[in-house]
């Protein structure tokens, strides 16, 4: 089928586009590895796509730089590709087929942050902590995250707090528990503290005081018993904890299902 | 029509000096030709990106300083929402750090390989979260020029300027098919639907303006 071929090299702009649907993208990788000239063109294109990205550019929040370099040394590295399976020019497209899946960005997040919520576990509370007697009593804590974590079914989300900062959830319907996290949270005064709530239609029930931050990260804090519906709010409360929220949410979740 | 990129951010000429790191090469680089990525400047990336690979935080400090803008920029422009958009910034330049192994620099410079994690993420989120309700409000969103992004603090650079005489450079059917895909997130097919031409047109329009800008722009 020459028209195919033909159709196929004609997709070269729109799949540096991204404006592709996620089988003509497979197809079209497929493609690359036999089309030297294909991959040729798409580098060449993709460096003109990148100045229209830094056409774009707007300087992001100065806060934003400390919490991703401070997110980073958390987050454990995939080590290079070994070197039998090097197919240089389709090193790009190919991770990317790999994420390009039915919840494509959510499958490659979760993966990552899952790594994150994990070594936050043990920076947080083995390393800085110290805390032995602390480590001990958080053992179910630490499993309930660890299967979380691990869980296939895990996914990831991420909502913005509201006095600033980013909360992020790995959930595991499953295991019908999620680990919360959160980075950039504003600082409180000592009387004042972050409190989790499950809110659902069987009402409002408190999920836990937010530990106080360090090094920019709160958490990771596990909530268990999750039914379907429910939502996860952040509110400030007094640092004795609240029974029913006293404030108005500064984040939500919806946890679905 | 959908305005590009310098009218819509609001472009001011007057520090068009001011620099876009991931293309360009520090101002301390004098030797700088409009238009060409200056190779110390990319050199300079892709030696940070290597270290990041190696676990190196610092270097990371010098990618993140380098790239953040213009990954918020492609993202914020396909997603619009601010918040979301920090988000997914965070996400993409966190994406760098944990798979900067992975880069191959034979497959083209780091900053294309960092705006290409950028937009393909942006693009992916909208596509899975926002379908038909939410896509009609955005294309009338988007059909509009300035909306808040003048407030914001806009890095101009002298490759804005030659990016804008560039895509003036293209005919207008192959400028809106790639700014619609680029700026905008939409597919081909979408973009066929918006300007009402033949699906297979909006392809080559695409390919076609790609080309064309890639020439002009030097680059390659």
């Amino acid at each position: 089928m020459g028209e195919r071929r033909t159709g196929l090299h004609a997709l070269v702009g729109a799949y540096v586009l991204d404006a592709v649907e996620d089988g003509d993208r497979a197809k079209f990788e497929r493609h690359l590895l036999t089309c030297e000239q294909c991959r040729d063109d798409v580098r060449g294109m993709r460096e003109a796509a990148l100045r229209l990205a830094a056409a774009a550019a707007i300087t992001p929040r100065p806060e934003l730089r400390q919490s991703t370099l401070q997110a980073a040394t958390v987050i454990r590295q995939l080590p290079p590709a070994v070197a039998g399976e090097r197919t240089p020019a389709l090193r790009g497209g190919r991770w990317l087929a790999v994420r390009g899946r039915v919840r494509p960005w959510l499958a490659g997040v979760a993966a990552c942050l899952a790594v994150v919520l994990a070594v936050a576990a043990v920076v947080l509370g083995v390393h800085a902590g110290a805390m032995q007697q602390r480590l001990t009593a958080q053992e179910q804590h630490d499993r309930t995250m660890t299967v979380v974590l691990g869980a296939h079914d895990a996914v990831v989300l991420t909502a913005a707090v509201k006095t600033g900062g980013n909360a992020t959830v790995v959930m595991s319907h499953r295991a019908r528990a999620l680990v919360f996290t959160a980075s950039g949270l504003a600082r409180l005064p000592d009387v004042m503290a972050y409190e989790l709530w499950l809110t659902g239609p069987a009402g409002v029930t408190p999920a836990g005081m937010l530990p106080p931050g360090r090094h920019g990260m709160s958490g990771p804090m596990v909530v268990g018993g999750l039914t379907r519906g429910e939502q996860l709010e952040l509110t400030v409360e007094p640092a004795t904890g609240s029974r029913q929220p006293t404030s108005a949410p500064i984040a939500r979740l919806v946890l679905g299902d | 029509m959908l305005a590009w990129a310098g009218e819509q951010a609001g472009l001011r000429t007057g520090d068009e000096y001011g620099n876009v790191d991931i293309v360009a090469g520090s101002p301390a680089d004098g030797a700088r030709r409009p238009g060409r990525a200056n190779p110390s400047g990319s050199d300079e990336l892709q030696a940070a990106l290597s270290a990041v690979a190696r676990g190196d935080e610092a270097a990371f400090a010098v990618v993140y300083d380098r790239a953040a803008s213009a990954v918020l920029g492609t993202v914020r422009r396909i997603l619009r929402d601010p918040a979301q958009s920090e988000e997914v910034m965070q996400e993409v330049l966190l994406e760098v750090w944990r798979t900067a192994a992975r880069f191959d620099p034979a497959a083209g410079s780091a900053g294309a390989w960092i705006t290409m994690l950028a937009h393909r993420r942006a693009v992916d989120r909208v596509r899975s979260e926002q379908r038909a309700a939410q896509r009609e409000s955005r294309s009338a969103v988007a059909a509009e020029v300035g909306y808040d992004e003048v407030a914001e603090a806009v890095e101009a650079s002298l490759d804005r300027e030659r990016v804008r005489r560039c895509l003036d450079s293209l005919t207008e059917l192959q400028r809106e098919s790639v700014t619609l895909a680029y700026y905008g997130g939409y597919s081909y097919r979408e973009v066929a639907q918006l300007l009402g031409v033949a699906v297979g047109t909006v392809k080559t329009r695409m390919r076609d303006g790609l080309i064309r800008l890639r020439d002009c722009l030097g680059v390659d």
